[in-house]
């Protein structure tokens, strides 16, 4: 079994495991397997059916393969698509019930699941490996009308909510992983926020993957309704191992009439080592709808983990004057491999996007920003702005750039501006001057650089992010 | 694939005087071509053309025929003194050098010797490869500057009827040499007929290399040109492309940049109406240190045109120092136009200097108010507008009597919208 851990340097500092005893599903992918989750979440009829469908589906399709990242060929039938620690698998009523080793866990992880720590003001989510543990302040949110739960529970109370959008942003149909995920997805948070409420806090999820041989398959939507704000938050970790972990993720936003959706991702699963062994295969759908008039869905994201990370979270513009916004900074390391993007897709008329991202790529990573603007024949007036920098360090990584423009009509305008260099020897030279050794000034450069993708992030956030910039750096230059 | 397109090996056979390696690579080709067809939007270089489409829908069969190419004179340009060869339906007729010392040039029919397979991504090289018996080769000797410019008529007679030409060109350069082209396209055809150029383009070290390609009138052919440069050390390249008018129009582009401080300047301005379809693809490959590109691709679109820009900068590990740059910019006056671009950047060097821009919109509304509001209407002030914007690439040619030629050809083009 290669499920040890490795005793390398300590530069992951979430890389330790918790020793639980967990409950898994028959290893492999098969109908028993889904049948199992379906019946271990105490999911009805419906539910079992839709995801037997996608099984079926997932039988014609291949796995796409003209990303950049090549990866070597997973072996779906090793892998275990449900674990959950033992004593979750009676959904605890308050936090005193939680296993006490979870909450240490958590607690290492920083996250605040203790309401003592009401404070911080974020509601907290949080998934551990397969099942949704805790769910934090749900009183408070209760009260103004807000359903914040995991989305097993959503599925069981309010069918009505998941029957209506499950899969209308990322049907059954698309690519594999997608379908892959509406198969075996076993948790994940779900968001309500109903018509004129702005909800009082952030909502947050914490992802961990802890068991080995596992991939974790969640799956999270969120639904704005009329008039409504949200912003949410997600954060990942898993513990190193040198086996290569898949996370196959959707994420489906919905946003109505006047409604916006901001989402938040500060992504740090464990990258692999020095030599590129482990690491999680991060492959993400996210993708959101603006359904509504005047809708507005900002995806922010601080990509610094995972070995391969191929995500690409989209927004669907279909309500007039609404408005998609990406930012994102992807920092890869030694052997990581990010392949990310957007795509925005103009249907309404008026409709607005924009599109900053920051790569940067040391060691001997590869960075690739593959993106789409499509302005369809009737989006009269839409505007779209890209620009995307990379910053290169050292001669044996790459940073690519592949974006698709596409525009059918007179009055809309496209704007794409991409540069690639690497940092200024003379405002490093400068750094110096003042006194900063050669780290912290490539740390503050790089921050500068990537600072209109961290001014958009909320402030809990934001703090954490500046020093993942700074740890995921480290030891790239010499 | 459909097997009216299917072409039949005793094609081959046809062609005089060939090896048996040369026979086996042409086999080969054809297999390969009959096989894959022509490209589909699935392949990723023909995503936003997608050529089976169109040849079906255009073509009921193709005609591989020899067409019987009589000339009746051409008309020379007079504006300005030149050399010329003559080029009828891919084949070459006829040259006339009386500007320039004869020993220095070596001009005659292009014959292949290299039967090395090139990539098989692209199956009109393969299908090229199979059948192509003409074309030109150009030597020139070592430190020889042209003293007048070189025009290439490239002359389409009235004969052609859904035929496919297939024709190879090549121009060497030899060390410190320089030499000005320009291709220009006449068409007498009435008909649909296909076009299949491959080119191939050396400089060796400091040669100069200047090539403009005007080809403007409207006409009914479907043009696919592969050219392939390699620029040596210190050796320069510059080419303008003003191609419009044509049903179709692939302009497939690779430069390799091998030695160092080479430098390859391009620059494209074209005017697309009435269902042209137009594509540039270009690939700067960056090979050796300090080297640099520029590219700029303006488009002007309107009824029906649909314009497809694909630049890819590619930067090797070694080639540090490199400043590469790429820019396109799209004009959209009807909502029935279109315009499609891929900028690409690959880079695996960290001490360069690469930036990429593309814009796509209509003209600047503040713009023709203010030229409204100077007394002239919208129409005259949307000319005089695209005219600016199309003028920026034009006037950048340096000779003064071509830069009117170029112009005039240009501005009959936008006085028609």
């Amino acid at each position: 079994m290669k499920n040890q851990n490795i005793n390398t340097e300590q530069d992951y500092k979430y890389g330790f495991t918790t020793d639980i005893e967990n409950i898994r599903a028959p290893k492999g992918l098969s109908e028993k397997t889904i049948k199992f989750i379906s019946k271990i979440k105490k999911e009805p009829k419906w539910m079992l059916d839709w995801r037997l469908k996608a099984f079926n589906r997932l039988k014609n399709l291949k796995e796409p393969n003209w990303q950049k990242p090549k990866y070597p060929k997973i072996n779906y039938q090793d892998l275990y698509y449900y674990s959950a620690p033992k004593s979750a698998s009676e959904k605890p009523k308050s936090l005193d019930e939680v296993d006490p080793k979870l909450i240490e866990t958590y607690k290492k992880l920083g996250i605040p699941l203790q309401e003592q720590k009401k404070l911080s003001g974020i509601a907290v989510d949080a998934v551990f490996d397969s099942v949704s543990v805790a769910t934090t302040f749900k009183d408070e949110l209760t009260k103004k009308g807000i359903i914040f739960c995991s989305i097993s529970e959503a599925i069981r109370e309010h069918p009505d909510l998941v029957k209506k959008y499950l899969g209308s942003v990322i049907p059954l149909t698309d690519h594999y992983f997608a379908t892959l995920n509406s198969a075996v997805f076993t948790d994940g948070s779900f968001v309500y926020i109903p018509p004129k409420v702005r909800c009082p806090m952030e909502l947050s999820t914490y992802f961990r993957i802890n068991a080995s041989e596992t991939g974790q398959f969640e799956r999270t939507l969120i639904i704005a309704d009329k008039g409504s704000y949200v912003s949410y938050l997600e954060g990942c970790t898993a513990p190193m191992r040198d086996e290569n972990q898949l996370h196959a993720a959707n994420v489906e936003l919905i946003a109505l009439d006047d409604a916006e959706i901001k989402y938040s991702t500060v992504q740090n699963w464990y990258p692999g080592d020095k030599n590129g062994v482990g690491g999680i295969y991060n492959f993400v759908t996210k993708r959101g709808a603006c359904r509504g008039k005047n809708s507005k869905i900002s995806w922010t994201q601080v990509e610094t983990g995972s070995a391969i990370t191929w995500k690409y979270p989209s927004c669907i513009l279909q309500g007039d004057n609404s408005v998609g916004e990406f930012y994102s900074i992807a920092i890869t390391n030694n052997h990581q491999k990010a392949d990310t993007g957007t795509k925005m897709i103009h249907l309404g008329k008026n409709t607005k996007s924009k599109i900053i991202s920051k790569g940067i790529s040391a060691g001997k990573a590869d960075n690739t920003y593959r993106g789409l603007v499509d302005i369809g024949k009737k989006a009269l007036n839409s505007r779209n702005y890209t620009q995307c920098d990379s910053l290169l360090m050292g001669n044996k990584c790459g940073a690519h750039t592949v974006p698709y423009i596409k525009n059918k009509n007179s009055s809309s305008v496209v704007e794409h501006e991409a540069t690639t260099s690497k940092i200024n020897e003379e405002q490093l030279f400068y750094c110096n001057q003042r006194g900063l050794n050669q780290e912290e000034a490539i740390g503050l450069i790089v921050n500068g650089f990537c600072k209109e993708v961290l001014q958009q992030l909320p402030m809990e956030f934001a703090v954490e992010a500046q020093k993942l910039v700074g740890i995921s750096l480290e030891g790239s230059v010499g | 694939m459909i097997e009216n397109f299917k072409i039949n090996s005793s094609e081959i056979d046809k062609i005089k005087k060939i090896s048996k390696e040369e026979r086996n690579f042409r086999i080969n080709n054809l297999n390969f071509f009959n096989e894959k067809g022509f490209p589909n939007k699935r392949q990723e270089d023909w995503k936003f053309s997608d050529l089976r489409e169109i040849v079906q829908k255009n073509f009921k069969k193709l005609n591989v025929n020899k067409v019987n190419s009589k000339v009746k004179k051409i008309n020379l340009i007079k504006d300005f003194d030149h050399n010329y060869i003559e080029v009828v339906n891919g084949e070459l007729k006829s040259s006339n050098f009386k500007h320039e010392e004869k020993n220095k040039i070596k001009i005659k029919n292009f014959k292949n010797d290299n039967f090395l397979q090139e990539s098989k991504d692209n199956p009109l090289i393969c299908l090229n490869h199979a059948l192509s018996d003409k074309g030109y080769h150009i030597e020139i000797e070592e430190n020889y500057k042209f003293k007048k410019a070189l025009i290439i008529y490239n002359l389409f007679t009235e004969d052609l009827k859904e035929n496919i030409l297939n024709s190879r060109n090549k121009i060497k350069i030899g060390k410190s040499s320089e030499l000005h082209t320009i291709d220009l396209v006449i068409n007498d055809s009435k008909y649909k007929f296909i076009n299949n150029v491959y080119e191939n383009i050396i400089l060796e070290n400091n040669a100069v290399y200047k090539n403009i390609c005007i080809q403007n009138e409207k006409n009914d052919g479907y043009f696919h040109k592969f050219s392939k440069n390699k620029l040596a050390s210190k050796s320069k390249y510059s080419s303008f492309i003003f191609p419009s008018g044509s049903k179709f129009n692939k302009l497939d582009l690779e430069f390799n940049l091998e030695g160092e401080d080479s430098e390859c300047n391009l620059q494209s301005a074209s005017f697309l109406n009435k269902d042209d379809h137009q594509e540039i693809k270009t690939k700067m490959n960056h090979l050796a240190p300090s080297c640099k590109s520029y590219q700029k691709v303006k488009n002007v679109l309107s009824s029906y045109g649909k314009g497809v820009y694909q630049g890819k900068i590619y930067v090797k590990d070694i080639a540090q120092k490199t400043n590469a740059y790429q820019l396109s910019k799209a004009l959209l006056l009807s909502d029935n136009s279109e315009f499609n671009s891929k900028p690409e950047l690959e880079i695996y060097a960290d001490d360069v200097k690469c930036s990429h821009g593309a814009t796509s919109g209509n003209v600047d509304e503040d713009s023709i108010y203010y030229l409204m509001t100077r007394g002239l209407n919208r129409k005259e002030s949307v000319k005089l507008l695209i005219d600016g914007f199309l003028s920026e690439v034009v006037d950048m040619i340096k000779s003064n009597s071509i830069k009117k030629f170029v112009r005039s050809k240009l501005q009959g083009q936008i006085h028609g919208y």
